[in-house]
């Protein structure tokens, strides 16, 4: 046994047997002092004088106990016990000290940990499959010159690129791939619209999914394009659409109106690889059936597959990258000019990298800002132990005086703040646990309709419990550090002497400290209640917003008629049918047609070249029927909207907005002008209409134009309908009309003013997000001031009784106390505006609405504060004024 | 100039083994062993020798027994392991080659 777990193991036994140590040291040295006593009288002394001299010879026993014992035992360990029992002892003896710091830490790390559990279970937990961590996410990003087809995200895969990546990689047990985005009409009595998934036909296999029913796809499944319509079915869908049905397998579905068998029902608790949860799966090679309008197995430069593997045993993540990047080289041999680069993680929600981009950026941002309002929770803390430590000073100074290390003092004093740090972190960690998955329901229940369901699992884990451990951590070193060097850094002198401290204007000690603290704080809180006015100025703006265009007394039905397998001329036949139908309810005065409704967050882009160029431009556009603008009631500046008769043909017209004209023919008439798109065929521009944010709202530039809605276009078109009866109404009359003729279509009729919501949604979540920590950072900045101002008048009774004596009156007083109270506070608003415009900045280009100066926030807000702030001084300063001068004289 | 009799720093622990080579001992034999063996010159401190004794315990070099003294009084009685043996004979060693090089140095003119 080396030498050191010797002394370990001895000195482990040592600690159980304590008692019985002291015991033996005891003997120890009776018996050493008995045979020196002995030794003196065999020399002939008396036995009083023996033991005297072998008492003088031995010296200080206790000390040379002291030293022994202390040599046995883990002094750190027992010196760390001691000081946990200490302070507990004095956080026990201070309940009102203690149940402030406890609560403003818990609220801190309680909002900290709760942010983190989402962004935890939205981005960071692995897939809820079998042996998870071995599976892992292939995306990828281009660089170059390169023309790709993208369907869904542009990290996303081929079939032939898949294929590619499956046949000849070395790292692999299994390679899927799926389509994440799929949409498909489950047809029945009432039809519905469900998420799903065309998927690989090793997809279950390679995740380690068993069925629930039936079987999952086998090889032969994707055997051939079209060969087999067979579907799994969720687990969610099995119970409430067919009644937990048990001889479901066998039975057929209908899909966006092809026919499915089903062959499995996947195990409770398995949704697919997105938040958004899928209810079915079908073979990729099934494509065609359920999307009609396009055949993206056979395009082999087009991204619509995700790609996860399952790694063999013992293959590294940095194996699995070069193995594949030989492949991503091969592959773009075909493709000169450009490069692939993959990126390879282990598989989780939002894991592609533009999802991540996302999630991250949002991540980052919310962390900040709970992470100040823990800040400002530290400093005042901060602040509550610096004046506990300077009651505390002549119990310090003792114990400096008597030879105690400013170390081991320090050793204690963080101790008691760790001990408070991680009451509160339990606390706020617990209510935040208990919480957090109420809230995100909440939060998920309230997302506009149009959003996919989404499915967040945020209970915590052991991600969670270690950053919220790590912080609590960290959050009693930060507030405890700077009181605790500050009480040992003393002048033991004065300190025991007297409180001389406190009897000048100077202030007690720590004064300066406690000053910058509360600066500190009150920086912090007006920038995030600065941030949160913003937010809360651009909901507002937001909601009484003019687009530019009239949405009131308008309604949209949307559907997707080629998933639907209409062609051209089926198409044609439905839309004059309904359109005719719709004319003819009551109220209603005007039916347009449009590719895109504005505001819809759908987005049409093209290229098109300038007559005189050779350089492709990238536009914006949208398919309109003639009276669009009118409905609309956006009017044209220049030229003539489309005609009737432009529409029946295939005219090569456009019109383009007023900014678009002024980019690209900047002081000339647009009316004339002719582009050219990618099949050479020309467009000539007839009119200009004014700007407005059609697309997205906030914004109006970028190059945009619109095109006839020819009779081509027939199966892509949406309905825009304006009455003058009620909404209800004519959304039902066009339910009702489009049911008469197909039952089978899912038709969504809304109020075109509810696509605001998509737009607003993320400004209120934000606004309510930053509103509530506003108030909190706004609830524990006022307890901060109003605890140092407190504190402050009872340091400086006595001083205050002097000053009345000798005539000051209560003005003079409060004038004194206020103005020292504000001075700090001043400071801090002066940095905290100049922090808060870097940060509004940053705030303006990620959400709409906001102005970065918009001076009722940046007036108004600060305003507010100092209210408060000058309130939470006045009312401890007003005590002071109130006191009676022979009373503050008499004084402790 | 130091008081006659006090130990070089460090030696301590080696005449401490030194001590219990022939067997083992208790505390206050040990010190009256280096006390004698060095004709009466080296004076172990007490305040010095049960740390010593402790500190060589911990470290493995030393075990120790309860036992009956002479005068059948409880006590401690310390004997080598064979890690302490080890030790002793490397201390030994480094002690015979630095007091031969000082009592050279000294001699030289």
């Amino acid at each position: 046994m080396p030498a050191w777990l010797t002394e370990i193991s001895l000195r482990i036994k040592a600690l159980f047997r304590r008692r019985r140590l002291d015991r033996e040291l005891e003997e120890e040295m009776a018996f050493h002092l008995a045979m020196l006593e002995e030794a003196n009288r065999a020399l002939g002394a008396d036995p009083e004088e023996a033991r005297h001299a072998a008492g003088r010879r031995f010296g200080n026993v206790t000390r040379m106990k002291e030293v022994c014992r202390e040599m046995w035992s883990f002094t750190l360990v027992e010196g760390l016990w001691r000081d946990l029992r200490y302070g507990a002892r004095t956080l026990g003896k201070n309940p009102g000290f203690t149940v402030t710091a406890v609560l403003a830490i818990a609220l801190g790390i309680g909002v900290n940990t709760g942010i983190f559990s989402v962004l935890n279970g939205v981005a960071l937990k692995l897939l809820p499959v079998p042996r998870a961590q071995q599976i892992v996410s292939v995306d990828q990003m281009f660089h170059g010159k390169f023309s790709r087809n993208v369907h869904g995200e542009s990290g996303l895969f081929s079939y032939s690129e898949y294929k590619n990546y499956r046949e000849n990689n070395h790292v692999f047990s299994g390679l899927l791939a799926y389509a994440p985005f799929l949409e498909a009409t489950l047809g029945g009595e009432s039809p519905k619209q469900l998420m799903g998934a065309e998927t690989s036909c090793n997809f279950f296999d390679v995740l380690g999914e068993r069925p629930a029913l039936g079987r999952v796809f086998v090889e032969a499944d994707c055997s051939a394009p079209g060969a087999s319509p067979v579907v799994v079915l969720s687990d969610n869908l099995w119970r409430s659409r067919f009644a937990a049905e048990p001889q479901m397998v066998g039975k057929s579905v209908s899909l966006n109106r092809a026919k499915f068998v089903v062959i499995g029902v996947a195990a409770p608790g398995f949704a697919g690889l997105d938040p958004w949860p899928s209810e079915f799966w079908a073979p990729l090679t099934m494509q065609k059936a359920l999307e009609p309008d396009s055949d993206l197995l056979s395009e082999n430069n087009t991204g619509w597959l995700a790609l996860l593997g399952r790694m063999r045993g013992r293959v590294s993540l940095e194996e699995v990258r070069a193995d594949l990047g030989v492949i991503a080289g091969r592959l773009d041999q075909q493709y000169p000019g450009r490069t692939t680069t993959l990126a390879i993680r282990r598989a989780t929600f939002l894991g592609r990298q533009e999802e991540q981009t996302v999630v991250f950026g949002i991540g980052a941002v919310v962390l900040a800002a709970v992470g100040l309002v823990l800040l400002i929770a530290c400093a005042n803390v901060a602040n509550l132990l610096l004046a506990r430590a300077s009651s505390r000073q002549k119990e310090i100074a003792i114990r400096l005086s008597i030879g105690g290390s400013r170390w081991r003092i320090i050793r204690q004093l963080l101790t008691e703040s760790l001990l408070i740090a991680f009451l509160g972190g339990t606390l706020g960690s617990l209510v935040a646990f208990w919480s957090i998955e109420g809230v995100a329901r909440f939060v998920l229940a309230h997302l506009p309709h149009d959003v996919p369901r989404l499915v967040w699992n945020v209970s915590p884990d052991l991600h969670v419990w270690g950053y919220s451990l790590a912080l609590t951590a960290l959050t009693g070193i930060v507030f405890g550090l700077a009181p605790a060097l500050h009480a040992t850094r003393q002048d033991l002198s004065t300190a025991i002497k007297s409180d001389g401290g406190r009897f000048m204007g100077k202030a007690a000690s720590g004064g300066m400290l406690r000053s910058i603290l509360v600066g500190v704080q009150v920086a912090v809180c007006l920038v995030l209640l600065i941030a949160a006015g913003l937010l809360m100025r651009g909901l507002y703006l937001a909601q009484t917003v003019d687009p530019g265009f009239e949405m009131k007394g308008i309604t949209q039905a949307r559907f997707d008629l080629p998933s639907q397998g209409y062609n051209e001329e089926h198409a044609r036949v439905f839309q004059r049918e309904l359109m005719a139908r719709v004319a003819a309810l009551p109220g209603v005065d005007a039916v347009e047609q449009a590719r895109v409704t504005p505001l819809s967050h759908d987005f049409l882009g093209t290229g098109l070249t300038l007559t005189g160029e050779t350089q492709e431009r990238q536009f914006e556009f949208n398919v309109v029927s003639p009276g669009f603008f009118t409905i609309l009631e956006m009017p044209m500046v220049r030229g003539r909207e489309f005609t009737r008769e432009e529409t029946q043909s295939d005219a090569g017209v456009l019109v383009v907005t007023e900014s678009t004209a002024r980019e690209l023919w900047p002081a000339q008439d647009a009316i004339g002008k002719t582009l050219r798109d990618g099949s050479k065929k020309e467009f000539q521009v007839v009119g200009v209409v004014k700007d407005s944010q059609a697309s997205r709202l906030g914004q109006t530039g970028g190059l945009f134009f619109y095109m006839p809605a020819g009779p081509k276009e027939q199966d892509r078109l949406q309905l825009l309908v304006h009455s003058k009866g009620g909404d209800i109404a004519t959304a039902k009359g066009i339910r009702e009309s489009a049911r008469a003729l197909d039952p089978d279509l899912i038709v969504d009729v809304t109020r075109l003013e509810d696509n605001l919501e998509f737009w607003r949604t993320p400004s209120r979540i934000v606004a309510a997000l930053s509103g509530v920590l506003g108030a909190l950072a706004l609830l524990l900045s006022s307890i901060g001031v109003y605890g140092v101002v407190s504190y402050g008048v009872s340091q400086r009774t006595r001083e205050i009784g002097i000053r009345m004596t000798l005539g000051a009156d209560g003005g003079d007083v409060m004038w004194l106390l206020l103005r020292q109270a504000m001075r700090p506070v001043l400071i801090g608003a002066a940095f905290g505006v100049a922090g808060c415009a870097a940060v509004s900045q940053i705030l303006s280009k990620v959400l709409y609405g906001i102005g970065s100066h918009d001076p009722i926030a940046f007036v108004g807000v600060p305003v507010f504060l100092l209210g408060i702030a000058l309130l939470a001084s006045y009312i401890p300063a007003r005590r002071a004024t109130k006191v009676d001068p022979v009373v503050a004289l008499r004084y402790e | 100039m130091e008081k006659q009799g006090e130990l070089v720093q460090g030696t301590l622990d080696m005449l401490v083994l030194k001590a219990l080579a022939r067997g083992a001992k208790h505390g206050y034999g040990v010190a009256e062993w280096i006390h004698e063996s060095s004709n009466d010159v080296l004076h172990v401190e007490e305040g010095a020798l049960y740390p010593a004794l402790h500190r060589l315990e911990l470290r493995g070099l030393l075990t120790a027994e309860w036992g009956a003294s002479q005068n059948n009084r409880r006590a401690k009685f310390y004997s080598l392991t064979a890690a302490g043996r080890k030790k002793l004979a490397e201390e030994a060693e480094y002690w015979r080659r630095m007091s031969g090089a000082i009592a050279h140095v000294m001699q030289s003119v």
